[in-house]
């Protein structure tokens, strides 16, 4: 039998000791937990999530991602709280809209070092990055693309005998053509109520005012601001559902959907959910936007994955960089339609190939980015949208109402 | 302090360290005036945090240039500079008479509507607790719930009430009640009155249960009418009881905006834009916490005028 001696066993509880302290440390080490924000609600929106996470575990399974979601409506608020509360989560979604206003108040990390360095760098081309990007530093990782194209109701149109419009003024007639209230039918469903204020902003750069010059000063230009505004109101009045001026997202698809209307400006985000009520190619088609009289206006907008606290900030990388991986930008597009950031995933042959899909990769071609400056998205909901819908129910004319958004605009970027 | 430790008749300290007990000097200062003041301590600290603190700082915001998203402008003292805004400032005008529309509108009617639920429920027939029951249903809902629901039914294209008031012939096509000015503030109105009503129910139900049979039974003697025993008892009974509910409701309208964000967002143009979603915008959309907070100093002084004034016109703190 073998003696123990004192000072052996002494070793022996050390090194067990050092052994039950080290062991959980490791575990811990190994297994990182984050919490995501992020503003989808649609149905196919949480599908197409659920779908990323899934692959993100399978190769991640040591990283587990806690999603939250913030209601869009809601989220400017909810993260400025807790910003200023020092309770942030690891990682936002955040779109360029918004980039310069959670910049200036101190949300985002610069990962610029990391994107540098990261081996899909190459799948995306600078502009991807130029929406989430300050004097030379990079705060966001595209995970995908809005797509600003338009759909319409197929059918209708080859029954009217209407070709698909190519110019604003085609839309217009095409517009009121299949206009008929007496059937309950309208042929646009305008979104003048939350979310309504971006279609305004492009109809008057459309017309030849964009809303800054490329120096930061004002580019609006009162006459042709008035003429995108004249447009776009006598589109509301003359072709759209006397709702207009309270209809959001929910019921400009719903009116889509369930036959009252004709065609809806959106992206290609609520592609499955449309096509989950009609036929695609059969019952609806999709179009690129039509060109205006001065420029075609067409946004391509990133929503970006940021890292928003320094807590797990690597497994936050790991997080947002995998939206860039060709198969999660496929299976998210499946499930909801929204393009991927990927320059290497939007050509891919499942995307290529589909008839569907042609007007938002046409759309990439010449599309443009949302105007950015801190205060753009306070202006364009608070001034803009209340300006436009005050000429819809005729408290303003569409002189007033630009007057009212240059004033507006001059006082944010003051 | 050490004078009034030493209490006449008190056995003076034998050693060291009974001078210096904290036991023996607890029990003397508890002797003295001003053991209430250290008993109070706590519950003053704790106010101090909880209330005095935010509401001196959402003060002391109103007077400091605070644009979250506008660094480069500092967070200096700019005086009365929110507050001359906000007088030139044509929307805070309008907020202000929506505001004055919306709170006096939903308290009538939720008044009204919580007093003839709560004398229907007194009068103990049969089912009346299960019916209590499901008259109090709408206030347990979230107002984000209740504000949902309420937009899908009020929908212009698929709502029920539409399709109800079309069946009994009282419209001839669908409504888009939130989008006509003339119609969207009313609807809100509506639909606060159906969430909140059942708060004055519950406390006109509790003051009802405290009212004497006997002054009933009296003026039933005396020849008096259900509406005269309504005018000349219940009401004067339940005065305190509806004044207390009418300025926590007041000051519940005033600060949230909550229901109106989601029916309308203060739309269509500014027909039903309130005062507490003026803020809510101010504060959120445009980052200006600044002028946010002179807003909410403004409803604040404005509650406060209106809770001193009604207090003395109801007469209700000289019984």
């Amino acid at each position: 039998m073998t003696n123990i001696s004192r000072r052996s066993l002494m070793k022996m509880g050390g090194a067990l000791m050092a052994a039950t302290a080290l062991t959980p440390s490791l575990s811990f080490a190994q297994a990182a937990s984050i919490n995501y924000w992020h503003t989808f609600t649609s149905q196919s929106e949480q599908a197409g999530l659920d779908q990323v996470m899934a692959l993100f575990k399978a190769a991640h399974p040591d990283i587990a991602v806690t999603p939250e979601n913030i209601p869009n409506p809601e989220f400017m608020a909810k993260i400025t709280a807790a910003v200023v509360s020092g309770s942030r989560p690891n990682v936002s979604m955040v779109s360029s809209e918004r980039f310069r206003d959670l910049l200036a108040m101190g949300a985002l990390t610069d990962i610029s070092e990391r994107v540098a360095g990261w081996e899909r760098r190459a799948d995306f081309d600078d502009a991807r990055f130029a929406s989430i990007s300050l004097d030379g530093k990079i705060y966001g990782v595209p995970a995908f693309t809005f797509v600003d194209w338009m759909y319409y109701r197929k059918d209708w149109f080859e029954e009217a005998g209407i070709a698909v419009p190519t110019t604003l003024a085609e839309l217009y007639d095409a517009a009121v053509k299949l206009t008929d209230p007496a059937k309950g039918r309208y042929g646009f469903g305008l979104r003048g109520g939350p979310g309504g204020q971006n279609p305004i902003i492009n109809m008057m750069e459309a017309f030849g005012s964009p809303v800054l010059h490329a120096d930061g000063t004002i580019g609006l230009d009162r006459e042709k601001a008035i003429a995108g505004i004249t447009y776009w109101s006598d589109m509301a009045k003359n072709a759209a559902p006397p709702s207009a001026a309270n209809d959001g997202f929910r019921q400009i698809i719903e009116g889509f959907q369930t036959g009252q209307t004709a065609m809806i400006y959106h992206h290609t985000g609520s592609y499955q959910d449309i096509a989950s009520k009609l036929k695609p190619g059969v019952e609806f088609g999709t179009m690129a936007i039509p060109a205006g009289p001065a420029t075609r206006v067409a946004r391509l907008a990133y929503a970006y994955n940021t890292i928003t606290s320094d807590e797990n900030a690597d497994a936050s990388w790991e997080w947002i960089k995998f939206w860039g991986e060709p198969d999660a930008a496929i299976a998210f597009l499946e499930k909801t339609g929204y393009f991927p950031a990927s320059t290497t995933a939007a050509a891919d042959p499942r995307i290529t190939g589909n008839e569907m899909y042609k007007a938002a990769a046409e759309t990439l071609g010449f599309g443009i980015p949302q105007p950015s400056f801190p205060g753009a998205a306070g202006w364009a909901e608070s001034t803009v949208l209340q300006a436009f819908q005050r000429i819809l129910i005729g408290e303003i004319t569409p002189e007033q109402a630009v007057d009212e958004m240059i004033a507006g605009l001059a006082e944010a970027t003051a | 302090m050490s004078r009034s430790l030493n209490m006449p008749g008190s056995r003076p300290p034998r050693t060291i360290w009974e001078a210096i007990s904290p036991f023996r000097l607890i029990g003397e200062l508890s002797e003295t005036r001003y053991w209430m003041y250290l008993l109070l301590l706590p519950s003053a600290l704790l106010i101090t945090a909880v209330v005095l603190y935010p509401t001196v700082y959402g003060m002391q915001m109103s007077f400091r240039e605070m644009r979250l998203n506008r660094p480069d402008l500092g967070n200096d003292w700019v005086l009365f500079k929110h507050y001359v805004r906000m007088i030139n400032d044509p929307i805070f005008w309008v907020s202000l008479r929506n505001t004055a529309v919306w709170v006096t509108s939903s308290i009538v009617l939720e008044f009204l509507i919580g007093l003839i639920a709560a004398l229907a429920l007194n009068r103990d027939l049969p089912g009346t607790k299960l019916l209590a029951v499901l008259i109090l249903l709408p206030y347990f809902l979230p107002n984000v719930v209740a504000g949902h629901m309420w937009a899908l039914m009020l929908d212009p294209r698929m709502g029920v009430i539409n399709d109800l008031l079309l069946k009994v012939g009282l419209l001839t096509e669908y409504k888009a009640w939130f989008a006509d000015p003339t119609t969207a503030m009313a609807a809100a109105i509506i639909v606060e009155a159906w969430h909140s009503f059942p708060f004055f129910t519950l406390l006109i139900m509790a003051g009802l249960k405290g009212i004497p049979t006997d002054l009933y039974k009296a003026a039933n003697i005396d020849g008096a009418g259900a509406f005269a025993q309504l005018r000349l008892i219940t009401l004067p009974m339940l005065k305190t009881i509806i004044a207390a509910a009418v300025i926590l409701r007041v000051i519940g309208l005033v600060n949230s905006p909550d229901l109106l964000l989601i029916l309308t967002s203060g739309g269509p143009g500014r027909s039903t834009q309130v005062l507490s979603l003026y803020a809510f915008q101010m504060a959120y959309k445009d980052f200006n916490f600044g002028y946010a907070g002179a807003l909410s100093v403004v409803m604040f002084v404005f509650l406060m005028l209106f809770a001193w004034a009604y207090v003395r016109l109801s007469k209700v703190n000289q019984e």
